[in-house]
C-alpha cells in the first residue's frame, strides 16, 4: 500500500460485485492533499463504479475508505457531503429558468423575515464566481441564457458555495465544451488548487490529463494497474499501454471483403453545433469505422446520415446523386439503415415475435392487397433467421425473450429483408457477451462480403481496428484523422481519439 | 457549392420560436378588442367588477393547480398536474351545504370540515402519485371522478340552497366598495405568492419542478415536495368550496365542469404572461381573471352559451399547442 502521509483520500481494497459481474476487484485509489489526481481507463474499467462507491451511491462489498485519516464506516451521500467531498457530474443538472443565484444557492438559500434575500444571494453568487472561479457572471441571469462553459462554472460554484469542500471530483467535465471554453475551466481548476482543494479528475481526454494532473491512477478490468507520478505529455504512451493491456485478436474475422465503387459521399457536412466540415466516402463492400469520444460529434454525425437530424451545411450524395434525407423513412427508401445503440428502445418491438419484427419494414413484399400472406411472411423470416443463426430458431418467439446478441441479429435481419445497401451500426456490441460479439462481427463481415457498405460507429478501439478497413477519427466536431487499419496501432488510434500526443519511442 | 444552410425552414423555425409563446396572448387581446367593440358596456367599470367577482372561484383553484405544476414540472403528460382541484372544491361544497342547510350546523365548523375534506382529497392524490407512481394526469382524473361521485352521494345529486349570512356576505358584501370575495381571493393569492416565490421552501419546490435531478443532487427530496404540492392543492380545493357556494348561492350539480375547464385554460395561459415562460402564481391569477372576462363578455354580446364552450375549447387547444410548439422548437 502507498505510504499514508499527505493523503487526504485513501480507498484501498475496494471490491464491488454486481450480479454476475465483478465491477471492482480489490481496487485502490489514493489522493494527495492539494493535488489533482487523474483517473483514466477504458469504458467498463471501473472508473465510474469507484466514483459511485466514493459518492455513497453504491455500497462496497469489501475495502476501506479513509478520508483525512478517519475511516468512513457507513457511507451515504449525506455522510460523504459532510466529509467535504463534492462531485461535478458530467450532466449539468441545472434548472433552465432559474437565475444563477438561485442555482448556486439551491437547497441552501438565504432567507430572512421577508422571505428569500434575492439581492444578497445574487451579490454573493457573483462575488463567489469572480473570486473563486474567475468568472464574470451576473447573479440575476437565467441559466438558459448562459453558454455551456458558464453553466459548468455555475455547477462548480453550487458545489463549493458553502466553503466546506475539501475534495472535488470532476467527472468528464470538458465533454460538452469547446476548446477555448476548456481553458476557462482549467483556469478555474487552477484557482481551486491554489486554495488547497484536492481534486480527482476523471477523463477520457488524455491530453487534458497530462496537462493538468499531478498524478494519475490507471484502471483496467476493475482494478488499478498503476500510478504514474509527476505526469507529463511524455507519459501518454505508458498510460495507453496500461489502459489496454494485451490485445485480443482472435475475436475478429479475416477481412475477406473487397471494396468496390463509392456508394455514399458526404461533403462539408455540418450542423454548426456538434460537428462541422465533415468529408467522408464509403464504398460498396467496405467497412468504415467512426471513432470518437462522447461529445466528439460521432453520434450526431451518424444520426444525420440516417436523417434523424438535419444538417445545417454541406450535402450528401448516393451513387453520385445529391440526396436530402428529411427523415429516417427517406433514408430507408434510399437503402440506408441504422441499427441503433439502444436496441431495446429504438430497434425492436419487444412484445412482437421474431417473425413480425423481421418483416416489419417490408410487409408489402409479403402482402397481397393489404392483407399479409402469413405463410410467406413466416417462411421469409425463417430463412433469414437460419442465415443469421438466430437462436432459438423458432420465429414465433417473442423478441423480449432473446439475448442481446440475438436481438441485434433480428434487427439486422429486418434490414436484410428490405434489401438495404448501407448499414450504419451504432455501438453494435454494447451490452452483449463475448460469444455474441464474435457472431455480430462475422455478420458485419458478411454484410460487406455481400457488397453492402457498412459504417461502424463505436467507442471500442479494439473493435474498430479488428473489424474495419478504414477509421475516421472525430474530435470535438471535426475529423482529425482518416487512417488505414492495416497500418494503425491500437495505441495510435487511442492517442488520436483522446487528443493525446504519442511520442515516438515512448511506447514499449 | 450548394448548401443546405439557411434553408427557408430555418427562417420559419426562428419565427415560430419568437412568436409561439406569445400566441395565446395575441389571441386573447384580439378577442378583447372584439368584445370591447361589439358590446357597448364590456369595458365599463361595472362589468369589470362583475368579472372580478365571477373570477374568484377560478382564481383560487388556479392557485392549487399552479402549485402542483410548479412542483411537478410543466410537461402536461408526465409533469405535475392536478385536474381534481375543482372536484375537491365541489365535494367540500357539497359537504358544507349539506351540514349547514340539512343539519343546521354552525358555518364555522362546517367550513372547517369542508377544508379538512379537501386536505384528505389532496392526501389521496399525493398517495396515488408519489407512493403508487401513477401519472398525475391519470391519477387526478380518476380521483376527480371519484370525488364528484361522493359529492352526488352526499347531496343525492340535488341542488342545496345555502342562505347562511357568511356565504351571502362572500357573494354580495363589500369592504370600501371592493367585493368581499375579491378581497379574500387577493389575500389568499398574496399568501401563496409569498410562500411559493419568496421562501426557501417555495424556491425548492420550484427547483424540483424545474429539474428533479438538480434538486435531488442539491439534497432536496423530490417526492416530499411533490406530495406536499398535492396536499396544498387539496387544501386550496377545500378553501375554494366557500367561494363556489357563494357564487352559486348553494350547491348545484355539475359546477365542476366549467371550473375545471377555466382552471386549466387560465393556469397554462398564465405561462404566456411570465417573463420566464413558465407557470407562475401571478400568471395563473391573471389568466383566471381574463378567462372569466371572456365568459362575461360572451354573455354580454349575446353569444350562445353552447358556442362559448366551443370557443373556450379552442382556446385551450391554442394555449397547449403553443406551449408544445415552443418546447419543440427550443429542443
Amino acid at each position: 500500500m502507498t505510504e499514508p502521509t499527505g493523503h487526504i483520500l485513501q480507498m484501498s481494497g475496494i471490491t464491488k460485485i454486481f450480479p454476475g459481474v465483478v465491477a471492482l476487484d480489490n481496487a485502490n485509489l489514493a489522493v494527495r492533499e492539494g493535488h489533482i489526481h487523474g483517473l483514466v481507463g477504458e469504458n467498463g474499467a471501473g472508473k465510474s463504479t469507484i466514483i459511485k462507491v466514493l459518492a455513497g451511491v453504491y455500497g462496497r462489498d469489501a475495502g476501506e475508505v479513509v478520508i483525512d485519516g478517519a475511516a468512513m464506516a457507513a457511507m451515504t451521500p449525506a455522510h460523504v457531503h459532510a466529509a467535504g467531498i463534492r462531485f461535478i457530474h458530467q450532466e449539468l443538472h441545472l434548472v433552465p429558468h432559474f437565475t444563477v443565484a438561485e442555482s448556486v444557492f439551491m437547497g441552501q438559500e438565504l432567507q430572512g423575515w421577508f422571505g428569500i434575500k434575492s439581492r444578497a444571494m445574487a451579490e454573493a453568487a457573483e462575488t463567489f464566481l469572480k473570486e473563486t472561479l474567475n468568472a464574470e457572471i451576473r447573479g440575476t441571469t437565467l441559466i438558459r441564457d448562459l453558454g455551456v462553459a458558464q453553466r459548468k462554472l455555475v455547477q462548480i460554484a453550487r458545489a463549493l458555495i458553502d466553503n466546506k469542500a475539501r475534495i472535488v471530483v470532476f467527472d468528464e467535465p470538458t465533454a460538452p465544451l469547446a476548446s477555448r471554453e476548456i481553458d476557462q475551466l482549467f483556469e478555474a481548476i487552477a484557482r481551486l488548487k491554489a486554495r488547497g482543494i484536492s481534486m480527482v479528475y476523471v477523463s477520457h481526454y488524455l491530453g487534458e490529463i497530462t496537462s493538468i494532473c499531478d498524478q494519475v491512477t490507471v484502471f483496467r478490468n476493475g482494478r488499478d494497474v498503476g500510478v504514474i507520478e509527476a505526469i507529463g505529455p511524455q507519459d501518454t504512451g505508458r498510460m495507453i499501454n496500461m489502459m489496454v493491456g494485451r490485445d485480443i485478436s482472435d475475436l475478429y474475422p479475416a477481412k475477406a471483403h473487397a471494396p468496390a465503387a463509392a456508394l455514399l459521399r458526404v461533403e462539408a457536412l455540418g450542423d454548426h453545433k456538434h460537428f462541422d466540415n465533415i468529408d467522408l466516402e464509403i464504398r460498396r463492400g467496405e467497412i468504415v469505422g467512426v471513432a470518437g469520444l462522447i461529445g466528439s460529434g460521432r453520434e450526431e454525425l451518424v444520426d444525420t446520415i440516417y436523417g434523424l437530424r438535419q444538417p445545417a451545411a454541406g450535402r450528401m450524395l448516393i451513387d453520385g446523386k445529391p440526396v436530402r434525407l428529411a427523415s429516417p423513412a427517406a433514408a430507408v427508401k434510399q437503402g440506408i439503415v441504422l441499427v441503433p445503440r439502444d436496441r431495446r428502445q429504438d430497434g425492436l418491438v419487444l412484445g412482437m415475435t421474431v417473425a413480425d419484427n423481421v418483416n416489419l419494414a417490408s410487409l408489402e413484399d409479403v402482402s397481397r392487397a393489404y392483407l399479409i400472406n402469413r405463410p410467406a411472411a413466416a417462411k421469409r423470416a425463417d430463412a433469414l433467421a437460419a442465415k443469421l443463426d438466430i437462436r432459438p430458431r423458432n420465429v414465433d418467439t417473442v423478441a423480449r425473450l432473446l439475448s442481446g446478441g440475438n436481438q441485434q441479429k433480428v434487427v439486422l435481419a429486418r434490414w436484410l429483408a428490405t434489401g438495404s445497401r448501407l448499414f450504419i451500426l451504432d455501438e453494435p456490441t454494447v451490452g452483449v457477451d463475448i460469444g455474441a460479439k464474435v457472431e455480430i462481427y462475422r455478420l458485419i463481415e458478411r454484410l460487406a462480403g455481400d457488397g453492402a457498405a457498412v459504417i461502424v460507429s463505436s467507442s471500442d478501439p479494439n473493435e474498430l481496428i479488428g473489424l474495419c478497413d478504414r477509421i475516421v477519427v472525430m474530435l470535438r466536431g471535426s475529423i482529425v484523422a482518416n487512417v488505414d487499419t492495416a497500418t494503425t496501432s491500437l495505441d495510435a488510434l487511442i492517442a488520436l481519439t483522446t487528443g493525446g500526443e504519442l511520442h515516438e519511442g515512448a511506447v514499449a | 457549392m450548394t448548401s443546405l444552410a439557411q434553408s427557408p425552414l430555418a427562417g420559419v423555425g426562428r419565427l415560430v420560436r419568437a412568436v409561439a409563446p406569445s400566441t395565446p396572448l395575441i389571441v386573447f387581446l384580439a378577442m378583447f378588442a372584439y368584445l370591447g367593440m361589439a358590446s357597448s358596456n364590456f369595458l365599463e367599470p361595472s362589468t369589470m367588477a362583475l368579472v372580478l367577482k365571477q373570477s374568484v372561484p377560478t382564481v383560487v383553484v388556479c392557485l392549487g393547480l399552479a402549485t402542483v405544476v410548479m412542483a411537478g414540472g410543466d410537461d402536461v403528460v408526465v409533469g405535475g398536474i392536478d385536474l381534481s382541484v375543482p372536484a375537491t372544491a365541489v365535494l367540500a361544497a357539497a359537504i358544507i351545504a349539506d351540514l349547514v342547510s340539512n343539519h343546521a350546523m354552525f358555518i364555522g365548523y362546517a367550513l372547517l370540515i369542508g377544508v379538512a375534506a379537501g386536505v384528505v382529497c389532496g392526501l389521496v392524490n399525493a398517495f396515488l402519485v408519489v407512493f403508487f407512481g401513477m401519472t398525475p394526469l391519470l391519477a387526478t382524473f380518476a380521483s376527480s371522478t371519484a370525488f364528484i361521485g361522493i359529492s352526488k352521494v352526499v347531496t343525492a345529486s340535488r341542488r342545496i340552497n345555502v342562505g347562511d349570512p357568511l356565504i351571502v356576505w362572500l357573494r354580495d358584501g363589500s369592504i370600501f366598495g371592493v367585493p368581499a370575495g375579491v378581497i379574500c381571493a387577493c389575500l389568499i393569492a398574496a399568501v401563496f405568492y409569498f410562500v411559493l416565490h419568496r421562501t426557501r421552501w417555495g424556491l425548492n419546490l420550484q427547483a424540483v419542478g424545474g429539474s428533479r435531478d438538480a434538486a435531488e443532487m442539491s439534497g432536496l427530496s423530490a417526492a416530499r415536495f411533490i406530495a406536499q404540492s398535492f396536499v396544498i392543492a387539496g387544501l386550496v380545493g377545500g378553501v375554494a368550496s366557500a367561494f363556489v357556494l357563494a357564487r352559486g348561492s348553494g350547491w348545484t350539480p355539475g359546477t365542476e365542469e366549467n371550473l375545471m375547464m377555466e382552471m386549466v385554460l387560465a393556469t397554462f395561459l398564465g405561462a404566456a404572461f411570465s417573463p420566464r415562460r413558465i407557470v407562475t402564481l401571478w400568471g395563473a391569477v391573471l389568466g383566471a381573471v381574463l378567462v372569466s372576462a371572456l365568459s362575461v363578455g360572451f354573455g354580454s354580446v349575446g353569444i350562445d352559451i353552447f358556442w362559448t364552450g366551443c370557443i373556450k375549447g379552442s382556446l385551450i387547444l391554442i394555449v397547449v399547442a403553443s406551449a408544445a410548439l415552443s418546447r419543440k422548437v427550443n429542443a
